[in-house]
């Protein structure tokens, strides 16, 4: 036992000495490490528990977004295709208008057309008469007499009322 | 000259250098003493250079842990990062193999790994044999390797007792006293590993007995027939546990002291190297197996042989089918 190095103090000072750092080890390493490595494994956990969370809500909001979307679509593609319902409807109308307008327009002006050339061809007899009147007077003052006279400007206008 | 042919060349003459080193590089007679060697005296306690060590390691430990945990951050840097990898990584490495007592065995097997690694490369300090105190010659000591000088194995390296040694002219001492290194790894003390072997042995008897409760005797007292038999058989190679974990561990690392001690002596360039870093990996590797075969030893002190038994009841079962 001499040989080898053996002896009962020395044995016991490596025992106390290695339960000691046992001890030691155990308090100052081996617990703050294994705390904080448990932490650190609740905290990756949660934090991948909330990223999930966090993927889900976008999922359904990236959901609600297009059901929006294309609700929103489908509202405005209503609201088109009742405004061209609509304008289609006030063009027609607006034509229509334009077109009763268009004829009343016409019908006035043939009337006053109508009404001008009355009056037109109405002066002008009666000029077309004072004038062959005056010349007719002029022409036969000399040659007809007053009965003459008379009877031929009422046979030149009865002839005027033939050609009209 | 090819590239092959140069190299080998190289190595050739590397080599002879190496060799012939040994008549121009002398490092002194291989200082190797098979217990450990007293440094100084407290009160009449004999402070030896392995408990010494012990010591250094305690605090380097201490150190180290007070290090890496003073100020804890939840992203880890530094020391924090290193010991929460090695302590994770150990943590891991024993659940697989006792998942039910981890949080039991893991302070002690952890610590058996940190301590005998760190005490283990401490031991491979180059140079760290050469600073220490000097003792007087005469002292009784145990037996130390020594180059004979004289005589019929004149040459030859021997185990031969201390006192026989004489004036030695490779050290610092005086004439007539021999160098005590300061630094000497406590697993080249067998007080050291069968203090260990002992704490383990008792910590998986004890766990044992409170899991198994008396029937945990049952593995070993008998009287099954033939099962008594291997019952005491298996009594007796409990009890050579801890004696073949201390012994295991002191081999291992003494002899690779001797043989860094011998090669050093022999080839003093360039050979030592790679024995180096051999013994580093096998400071390591013991120093995992003595953690290891702790937790395997503890988980087969808690499961009972009914277990077994039932298991390979299952398990035949199961191969049947």
């Amino acid at each position: 036992m001499d040989a080898l190095g053996i002896n009962l103090n020395l044995f016991l000072a490596q025992l106390i000495n290695f339960g000691v750092v046992v001890g030691l080890l155990w308090w100052l390493l081996y617990k703050p490490v294994t705390r904080m490595l448990n932490e650190r494994t609740a905290r990756i956990e949660a934090s991948l528990r909330d990223a999930d969370q966090v993927k889900q809500q976008l999922a359904n909001a990236k959901r609600d977004y297009e059901a929006e979307i294309a609700r929103a679509r489908q509202e405005a593609a209503g609201i088109v295709a009742q405004a061209q319902e609509r304008a289609r409807a006030q063009e027609a109308e607006i034509v229509a208008q334009a077109r009763r307008e268009a004829d009343r327009l016409r019908e006035e002006a043939r009337a006053q057309a109508a009404l001008e050339r009355e009056q037109m061809l109405r002066g002008a007899k009666n000029q077309i008469a004072e004038l062959v009147t005056l010349t007719a007077s002029r022409v036969l003052d000399a040659e007809l007499k007053a009965a003459g006279h008379d009877k031929l400007i009422a046979e030149s206008l009865a002839a005027l009322d033939r050609r009209n | 000259m090819s590239g092959r042919m140069r190299t080998l060349v190289v190595v050739v003459v590397l080599l002879a250098v190496a060799v012939l080193s040994r008549f121009f590089l002398y490092s002194g007679d291989p200082h190797v003493e098979v217990a450990p060697e007293e440094l100084f005296a407290i009160g009449g306690f004999s402070v030896t250079n392995s408990l010494f060590t012990a010591l250094l390691v305690d605090i380097i430990l201490v150190v180290v842990a007070l290090l890496a945990t003073r100020n804890m951050q939840l992203v880890p840097r530094g020391v924090q990062n290193v010991m929460e990898m090695i302590v994770e990584a150990l943590y891991n490495l024993f659940r697989n193999l006792s998942p039910k007592f981890i949080n039991q065995v893991f302070p002690l097997a952890a610590s058996i790994f940190l301590f005998v690694l760190v005490s283990n490369w401490l031991g491979l300090i180059p140079g760290g044999s050469s600073i220490g105190v000097c003792h007087a010659a005469g002292e009784e000591h145990s037996a130390r390797l020594a180059l004979v000088r004289e005589g019929e194995y004149a040459g030859a390296i021997r185990f031969a007792p201390a006192a026989a040694e004489g004036d030695n002219p490779y050290t610092t001492c005086p004439s007539g006293y021999t160098l005590v290194p300061w630094l000497r790894p406590p697993s080249t003390d067998l007080n050291f590993t069968l203090a260990l072997g002992l704490l383990s042995f008792v910590f998986f008897e004890y766990w044992g007995f409170r899991t198994l409760g008396i029937g945990y005797l049952k593995k070993f007292f008998n009287l099954n027939g033939v099962m008594s038999f291997v019952g005491i058989i298996e009594f007796i190679s409990e009890i050579m546990k801890p004696i073949s974990l201390a012994l295991r561990l002191f081999g291992n690392i003494f002899a690779g002291e001797v043989l860094i001690a011998v090669l050093t002596f022999l080839v003093p360039l360039a050979l030592p190297m790679p024995i180096y870093g051999f013994e580093i990996f096998v400071g390591f590797i013991q120093a995992l197996v003595f953690a290891l075969l702790t937790v395997a030893f503890l988980t087969i002190a808690t499961t009972s042989h009914e277990g077994e038994h039932h298991g390979d009841e299952h398990g035949s079962a199961a191969r049947a089918h």
